[in-house]
């Protein structure tokens, strides 16, 4: 009797492993092997010579010292970090404030909400960034037309993409516009997961809209918005396509650089794949630190 | 059942999805004995009629299909980098860019069409262009086209104003800062153009590098580039209103009637000489009420080619394209084919009729005789190619020249600036 017994308690569950092979191969071969031939490339001298075909020579760390030593690419680094939070930031505080919006009126103007956010989700980013940049154009833009017809206010012919400054503020524009719709679908997820016995004894007891919010919805719906602010700073920070759009209609001067587009240029556009490839290894630990933090907090909370 | 039903559906829908996907993108079966080959052209600068005649012509000698992809201008060099060097995905044979030529040739990007040379035309072949595709003696890359760029002017305009058409690069100069207003050009050149900007460098006896022993150096700080690039940027605050964030763009709708103020934006502009078929009175388009359709008006608009510092003409940078096989293609013997019908009489005289600078300069009068033609030829005559380089491809890609004439004409300390940019172009020149 004590053998068969003995048995079942050894018995190790094979079949979640089972499942989980295919996920992990996936994952091996999809991220592993770009990773692992980036890391490659990154310790070598890898120019357009050697994607023709000779060999190329291992230099070491050579790359990584010469990348660390150029300023330019720190002033990339920094501006695309700050590009990412200030994006991501005023994303999230925009896909909220819908969601509260789509909690708080009735089914009619909720179900248009969600087909104007879905429409614009759904829009292939070529063709949206084809129309943004109609919208800012210098000449004919609806914007500088709408903006001109305020008194006082002279924006014919103001060029967005010139400066810097407003080239990244129509950049953002045009990323939180692409990103609201996720953000606010998620937290509006959130939302109708809180209960309305809670929502109306914080009412019975006195509690204004801005307490509520604060004291109760916003702690309860905590977890949604951490993985969704986490996935937008991610996002934020390797964006590509609008950046290089933009460029292509204004200018692609290194000012107007991020580190997208900077990696492009590096390697796609100079040739120099071994650099391109230690900035593509910088780029990805400084996405694991930015989201160290989060993922950290998420995985305490899903522990307790 | 219900959900086992379920499952099923969504298996076999994904499955015939896969199926389908794999039909769309598979090619085109191949005709009986023919070879199959892949042309990339760049840009729409080559004209359907020369397309057609290319297809037709492939197919009667080989009875392959020719299939001609379009590359845009922008993205050609990251797909010739990322395509060239893979035998699965290259296509046979590209038009590329005559300045990142010397780049890819030294990188063996191209089959060696040493032995063809003689029967493509030889001596006769554009020579500085067969330089650039050329490596110890050896031709990989030939000419395919040239196309300098001159001088498109509104005649209304520099007649009200009393100006004549002028001789010297000084009085071109002073004429372009006369006939700018508030409103308007008098000569519309983007910040950052430099590929028109040079000519005022070449004007002034400059260049963008030059060959010190075995070594390329950028030589922006030359003081004969320096001259240059100041009267640029003295030509730029006077007279162009185009942001200095433009580059090489499409300028002929600067001086066209602007549809919204029926008046020009700008009383000159510089481009390539088949801008003359978008330049003239616009009409609605019979075909399409949406777009219109420009005719030359000989009494609004004239060319004249720019004239240099003490007069004749200015070198001005030579555009146009080269053409070779990639060495990694399948397809040699079908390529080679396609070669000799470019390089044929009949397809060099399509090139010149269609206002193409012939590679085959034995069909230059295919140009015609008339004043673009002229101005083309003349144009044509000094122009100058950048520094053939091995890195130089990776310069242009770097995108640091925008960059440097942006800054220059956003009024910049040219000397500091030009000590700058020869820093970080010397980086990647040698390649």
């Amino acid at each position: 009797m004590s053998a068969p017994q003995l048995r079942i308690r050894r018995r190790i569950p094979r079949t979640p492993y089972l499942l989980l092979i295919p996920a992990v191969a996936i994952l091996l071969i999809g991220l592993g092997y770009p990773i692992v031939w980036q890391v490659i490339t990154s310790l070598q001298e890898y120019g357009l010579q050697q994607q023709f075909g000779k060999p190329a020579p291992f230099v070491g760390l050579q790359n990584y010292i010469d990348l660390a030593s150029t300023s330019q690419l720190w002033i990339v680094v920094g501006r695309s970090i700050l590009f990412c939070l200030v994006t991501a930031v005023a994303t999230l505080a925009v896909g909220t404030l819908l969601a509260l919006l789509m909690n708080a009126v009735t089914k009619g103007p909720r179900i248009v909400l969600q087909i104007a956010l879905l429409l614009a989700w759904s829009m292939p980013v070529v063709a949206a960034m084809t129309v943004w940049i109609w919208l800012f154009d210098r000449r004919r833009g609806a914007i500088n037309f709408l903006l001109d017809m305020i008194p006082g206010v002279d924006m014919n012919r103001f060029d967005w993409l010139e400066s810097p400054a407003t080239f990244f503020v129509v950049a953002s524009v045009i990323v939180i516009w692409m990103s609201v719709p996720f953000v606010a679908f998620s937290t509006y997820a959130g939302l109708t997961q809180i209960s309305d016995e809670v929502m109306e004894a914080a009412q019975l007891d006195g509690a204004n809209g801005w307490q509520r919010f604060w004291g109760i919805i916003l702690p309860m719906i905590r977890p949604v918005i951490g993985i969704v602010l986490l996935l937008q700073v991610i996002w934020d920070l390797r964006v590509f396509t609008q950046i290089t759009m933009l460029q292509d209609a204004g200018s692609k001067s290194s000012e107007f650089d991020l580190l997208g587009t900077y990696i492009y240029k590096l390697g796609t556009k100079s040739q120099d794949f071994g650099m391109a490839s230690s900035v593509s290894i910088l780029v990805l630990a400084i996405t694991i630190a930015l989201s160290w933090f989060y993922i950290r907090s998420l995985l305490k909370e899903d522990e307790s | 059942m219900k959900r086992k039903f379920g499952v099923v559906a969504v298996a076999s829908a994904t499955a015939a999805a896969l199926l389908l996907a794999g039909c769309s993108s598979s090619e085109p079966a191949a005709e009986a004995g023919g070879t199959d080959i892949t042309l990339w052209l760049n840009g729409g600068d080559t004209p359907d009629a020369l397309r057609d005649y290319l297809k037709t012509e492939f197919a009667d000698a080989t009875g392959g299909t020719l299939t001609i992809e379009e590359q845009s201008w922008t993205d050609a060099l990251a797909k010739l980098t990322t395509a060239l060097p893979d035998a699965e995905n290259t296509p046979d044979v590209v038009e590329i860019g005559n300045t990142w030529s010397p780049t890819f040739t030294n990188a063996g990007a191209f089959t060696d069409l040493t032995d063809m040379y003689d029967d493509l035309g030889g001596e006769n072949l554009l020579a500085s262009f067969v330089e650039a595709g050329e490596v110890d003696g050896a031709n990989y890359a030939l000419p395919y086209y040239f196309g300098s760029r001159y001088m498109f002017y509104r005649k209304d305009m520099w007649e009200k104003a009393g100006l004549e058409v002028p001789t010297t690069l000084a009085e071109f100069n002073e004429s372009a800062a006369a006939l700018t207003t508030d409103d308007q050009s008098g000569f519309y050149i983007g910040g950052e153009d430099w590929r028109n900007g040079v000519s005022w460098i070449f004007a002034n006896g400059g260049d963008l590098a030059a060959k010190d022993g075995d070594e390329w150096k950028s030589t922006l700080s030359d003081p004969k580039t320096i001259e240059g690039l100041e009267q640029l940027q003295a030509l730029y605050e006077s007279s162009s209103k185009a942001p200095v964030t433009e580059s090489d763009s499409t300028p002929w709708v600067n001086i066209n009637d602007n549809e919204s103020t029926g008046e020009p934006e700008a009383a000159t502009i510089i481009a390539p000489g088949w801008a003359h078929w978008s330049i003239g009175d616009l009409a609605e388009d019979p075909d399409d009420p949406t777009a219109t359709v420009a005719t030359w008006n000989d009494d609004t608009f004239g060319v004249f080619t720019l004239p240099g510092v003490d007069g004749g003409v200015a070198p001005v940078f030579a555009g146009g394209s080269n053409i070779a096989i990639s060495a990694a293609s399948k397809n040699q013997d079908a390529s080679k084919e396609l070669m000799t019908i470019i390089f044929s009489p009949e397809y060099q005289q399509l090139l010149g009729e269609n206002g193409l600078g012939p590679a085959n300069l034995e069909y230059a009068s295919s140009l015609g005789d008339d004043q673009f033609a002229t101005a083309l030829t003349e144009s044509a005559e000094g122009s100058k190619l950048t520094p053939a380089a091995p890195g130089w491809a990776a310069v242009e890609g770097s995108g640091l020249l925008e960059e440097f004439f942006g800054k220059v004409n956003g009024g910049g300390d040219v000397a500091d600036l030009a000590a700058e940019y020869d820093g970080k172009i010397d980086e990647l020149i040698n390649g």
